[in-house]
């Protein structure tokens, strides 16, 4: 039976769309594979890990109805590799997948339709938002890179998302530093918070664009799911309390001084070459009209960078680790950014200057 | 130095867990007695000073046999069996529950004993040990002859031994005329002495093997010496078809290694009945913690830490998974272990019941080796939930 006939992009970038969560290795050896459903001419393309599941759509030949599934990185792979002009069909028979083109062949074992595992629609009434996709597109890239990575605080394995009247707002921390992030929505909601794990934000990081075409997003209890371009995307949500975040940025810090985002950035580059390889740690020397960026590492090799700043407080000497500095300049647009200091233990506090919706706080480092 | 001319020695003690009980309740001896982990089968003093024993018609559980006295044996009753079912066999046999406290005593004493006569031992277990004898001076008979009495004296146990040039065949060998039993061949003797033999008796090939084995008309280990290799190497793959064809022949050149870290540490139960995952929450997570409890004092007692805690499972089912957690630092505390395991718990799937909990302790290291024992750099953000 014809499944589908046409160029090869039409059938591999909704492919492609859906194969990047599917796990190289995995304990049930179907979820390597992809779930093509079709009713009549329409083809619904289904992939999961158990945690998250994305479904698209394509356009398929005939009226008959039919489902399979099939190797995705192979089928992935195969048409990747044809050239880009190329008519590709897929015919299912015998239980396998025939795909051609031009003078191409592959056959591909397949697996039944009714074992591939499914997520359970969520129960009760979800909670629905709408923004554009650039939107949340933004807030995701100015505070997913603060995640925690397989802590043994789960909750912290993920991105905590807060809906509040008009507000959403989102937050990510390690443990070490902790990155805030808020925008204005359309209208009012009821308080809802849920903690995406960290593959979901990755990779709908991944998929959405950078326009203003819509992005819905409907919060249940035990999951979410986010519609936006073709794609359907549900995730289960970590079931766990995330800190109090509001606790943790802090409010007093008087030692403030604004500095030019790319020469701090340029700077911090240059002398994260001479630091420790474990420890990564840099100085920040605060005196009166500059800021002096220090490090040396094992072998007894130094850097420094002068920036010239307009302060006239108290000197402080205080360290970082410099890839939690690099990772807030890389992840902000902006030209300048304000820097909030207290003494040499307490945190330091990143904002934009006049704006409210981005806060990213550092611990310091001994050195 | 030509391999063919090793002596290695492989050492089982008989019905170890069995003899030890026997030392200990002496009128049982000659009867069937089985041990299993039964916590109601402790003897009963009675007023006349005699003692009164469990008999395994009495038993109600799901318990199994962790051994019995060659006398249970023959009545067909091994370990692994379930209680009830050996109760079929042999109601009448005797009960005892395990005391692992003493057989672990009684295995310090025989190879420390062993020891005394040949130093270089390989520890297999608690009742079993590979010892290299090529440098000792003295014939191989009269050394493994020493050897059985130093353990009987030290012990009032007896032992089977076998000598050949390799691990593989002496430990076939130590089986072939227990109890009490002394073989020593050499490679000239394996078409008499190893061939006829089942190819389960070699130490790797395992019930799968066996049964497969026998699909392709291989049952003896002579068969498996004629088999071509590639029929073999078509059917197990290969590296385990050449390791086949190897001991076949009786080949094996592996040392005998006198010093072992372990890899891990592990401690589990299986449930009286299984438990659900929601419904025996509480139960549930009494067990667990106390597993997390018992391994961390394990680790402390042979002064290791972990980096890697794993859990295991066992589904009503039978089916097994397992998952791990890499830690930040190493640790021995019964708190952070829980706390790991309990996330390795978070991802499996907890449908269906469980039979059995297991938390391993892997990544070790020595507690005494120097650890960065002072305040790390990085401060830490106050984080409250």
């Amino acid at each position: 039976m014809l499944l589908y006939k046409g160029p090869r992009d039409q059938i591999l970038s909704p492919l492609q769309s859906i194969c990047g969560i599917v796990e190289k290795r995995h304990t049930l050896p179907i979820l390597s594979n992809v779930l093509i459903e079709k009713d009549g001419d329409r083809l619904t393309l289904l992939a999961t890990d158990i945690e998250i599941q994305i479904r698209t759509a394509a356009q398929g030949v005939g009226t008959e109805k039919v489902a399979l599934t099939v190797a995705a990185r192979k089928l992935q792979d195969i048409l990747r590799s044809l050239p880009e002009s190329a008519d590709v069909s897929l015919n299912f028979d015998d239980k396998r997948l025939q795909l051609k083109a031009g003078k191409s062949r592959f056959n591909l074992q397949t697996l039944p339709a009714e074992d591939f595992p499914r997520m359970a629609s969520a129960d009760g009434q979800p909670a629905k938002f709408t923004l554009t996709q650039k939107q949340f597109k933004r807030l995701l890239s100015l505070v997913q890179y603060a995640m925690a990575q397989q802590d043994i605080r789960y909750y912290l394995n993920g991105l905590l998302l807060v809906v509040n009247g008009n507000e959403m707002r989102m937050v990510a921390t390690d443990g070490h530093r902790l990155a805030y992030a808020s925008e204005n929505l359309p209208d009012k909601h009821e308080r809802i918070e849920v903690i995406l794990p960290r593959k979901t934000v990755l990779e709908l990081s991944r998929q959405l664009s950078d326009n203003d075409d819509p992005l819905e997003i409907m919060i249940a209890p035990t999951q979410v799911q986010f519609r936006f371009s073709a794609i359907e995307f549900v995730s289960k949500l970590i079931d766990g309390k995330f800190p109090d975040y509001e606790r943790v940025i802090p409010q007093g810090h008087t030692k403030a001084i604004l500095l030019s985002r790319e020469l701090l950035l340029q700077s911090l580059q240059r002398v994260a070459i001479l630091t420790n390889e474990k420890f990564r740690g840099v100085r920040l020397v605060l005196g009166a009209g500059s800021l002096k960026v220090i490090s040396s590492n094992a072998e007894q090799e130094e850097a420094q960078e002068e920036l010239e700043i307009e302060y006239s407080g108290e000197a402080l000497d205080i360290g970082f680790n410099v890839t939690y500095l690099l990772d807030v300049l890389n992840n902000l647009a902006e030209q300048t950014i304000e820097c909030r200091l207290a003494d040499s233990n307490s945190s330091a506090l990143f904002v934009l200057p006049e704006n409210e919706y981005f806060k990213y706080v550092v611990m310091p480092m001994r050195i | 130095m030509n391999s063919q001319f090793r002596r290695i020695a492989h050492l089982d003690m008989d019905a170890f867990y069995a003899s030890v009980e026997l030392l200990r309740y002496p009128e049982l001896r000659g009867l069937a007695v089985v041990i299993g982990a039964t916590h109601d089968a402790q003897p009963v003093l009675q007023v006349d000073g005699s003692r009164q024993f469990a008999r395994l018609r009495d038993y109600v559980g799901r318990g199994v046999i962790t051994t019995s006295t060659y006398e249970a044996r023959a009545l067909g009753v091994f370990s692994a069996m379930g209680m009830m079912k050996a109760a079929q066999l042999a109601p009448d046999a005797i009960m005892l529950p395990v005391d692992f406290d003493a057989y672990r005593h009684y295995s310090r004493l025989f190879k420390a004993a062993v020891a005394g006569v040949a130093p270089l031992i390989e520890n297999r277990g608690i009742d079993e040990i590979y010892i290299d004898l090529t440098d000792l001076p003295g014939a191989t008979l009269m050394l493994a002859q020493r050897i059985k009495q130093a353990v009987r004296d030290a012990t009032g146990l007896s032992c089977s031994i076998g000598v050949t040039p390799n691990k593989l065949l002496s430990k076939i060998c130590s089986d072939l005329e227990k109890p009490d039993g002394l073989t020593i061949l050499d490679m000239a003797d394996i078409p008499a002495r190893i061939w006829p033999l089942p190819v389960r008796k070699i130490n790797g090939i395992g019930p799968k093997a066996t049964a497969k084995l026998a699909t392709l008309g291989v049952t003896t280990i002579a068969d498996l010496a004629q088999t071509e290799p590639a029929v073999l190497q078509s059917n197990f793959g290969r590296s385990y078809a050449a390791w086949l064809q190897r001991v076949a022949h009786g080949i094996d050149e592996s040392p005998v290694i006198t010093h072992a870290e372990p890899k891990s540490i592990s401690r589990e139960t299986t449930f009286e009945r299984d438990l659900h995952a929601r419904h025996d929450r509480t139960k549930l997570s009494e067990v667990f913690t106390a597993l997390c409890t018992q391994l961390a004092e394990d680790l402390q007692r042979k002064g290791y830490l972990s980096r890697t805690i794993g859990l295991k499972l066992r589904y009503d089912d039978f089916r097994i998974v397992t998952r791990d957690l890499t830690l930040p630092t190493p640790t021995a505390d019964p708190g952070v272990i829980r706390r790991a395991a309990g996330e390795c718990l978070r991802r499996v799937p907890l449908d269906r019941k469980l039979r059995l909990l297991g938390v391993r302790a892997g990544g070790l290291s020595s507690s005494s080796a120097p650890q960065i024992d002072h305040e790390p750099p990085q401060a830490e953000l106050p984080l409250t939930v």
